[in-house]
């Protein structure tokens, strides 16, 4: 294993490839703390993990071509989709796991931009249900 | 999609303006009016999986003798934001540059000065092309 430059990372959704045009992709898991903390503590707060949660995000280049990432989020809201993540390249293994993830989406942006900029969205998407990680 | 095919495709809709030569690439001899397409900087790695590449030309504009005052009314017209003789509605008359990009803007004419070239003072301007690939 060695460490690496983000240039390669893949993300589909609900089956269509839209990496080219994602400039940025994160998948996070987290453990609720609970307190657990007691008279028996000697002082100290102790916490143990709870229910895990996730959450999904990217940056994207806004493309409305068919097809293209824009045209695959755009009658999606409300829906629960398939995520699947690859963080350097297509080859799927113990050094470059498959992430994958359905998660709620909860907000489509359609139109977004300043005048003389890129079209961008951002998107952050509640995950629902486990994380799967693959390694081959 | 090549850096060729681009500056090909930035002459071609330059020489949509009549009157005004191009050059695709940096002639040995300019003969003015004409419009010179130069690479400036590539940033890339703009989306995962080489998705996107940026590219900034600069296209330079040499209009004639900077003590013509003829150069100075051509500049103003190739440096209008409309019109028949505008340089930035010519690039952007075909943002795909015949296929060999996703799109382009001219965000602007950072420059404007005398250029020395072949003993004499010529007028000329720059304009700033991003082009997205």
């Amino acid at each position: 294993m060695a460490k690496y430059v983000v240039t390669e990372a893949t993300l589909s959704i609900n089956g269509t490839d839209v990496s080219d045009a994602v400039a940025r992709a994160e998948v996070t898991e987290t453990a609720a703390e609970v307190d657990v903390t007691d008279f028996g503590s000697g002082g100290n707060t102790e916490v143990i993990g709870g229910l895990k949660s996730g959450s999904l995000s990217f940056d994207i280049h806004q493309d409305y071509g068919t097809g293209a990432v824009s045209d695959t989020l755009k009658d999606l809201v409300g829906t629960i989709g398939t995520f699947v993540v690859t963080p350097n390249g297509t080859t799927v293994s113990g050094t470059n796991p498959q992430i994958t993830t359905e998660a709620l989406i909860t907000t489509v942006t359609y139109v977004s931009g300043s005048v003389g900029d890129l079209a961008t969205a951002s998107y952050t998407f509640p995950t629902t249900g486990g994380i799967t990680i693959a390694t081959a | 999609m090549t850096i060729n095919g681009i500056r090909q495709g930035l002459a071609t809709n330059l020489g949509t303006i009549t009157g005004l030569r191009t050059a695709a690439e940096i002639p040995d001899q300019a003969s003015p009016p004409i419009a010179i397409v130069n690479l400036q900087n590539i940033d890339y790695h703009n989306a995962m999986q080489n998705g996107m590449t940026n590219f900034v030309f600069t296209v330079q504009v040499i209009v004639g003798r900077a003590a013509e005052r003829e150069a100075q009314r051509r500049l103003d017209e190739y440096a209008e934001p409309s019109g028949a003789r505008s340089v930035k509605s010519a690039i952007e008359s075909d943002k795909s540059l015949n296929g060999n990009c996703q799109t382009l803007i001219v965000d602007s004419m950072p420059s404007v000065g005398s250029l020395q070239m072949n003993d004499q003072t010529y007028l000329a301007a720059e304009f700033s092309v991003q082009v997205y690939v």
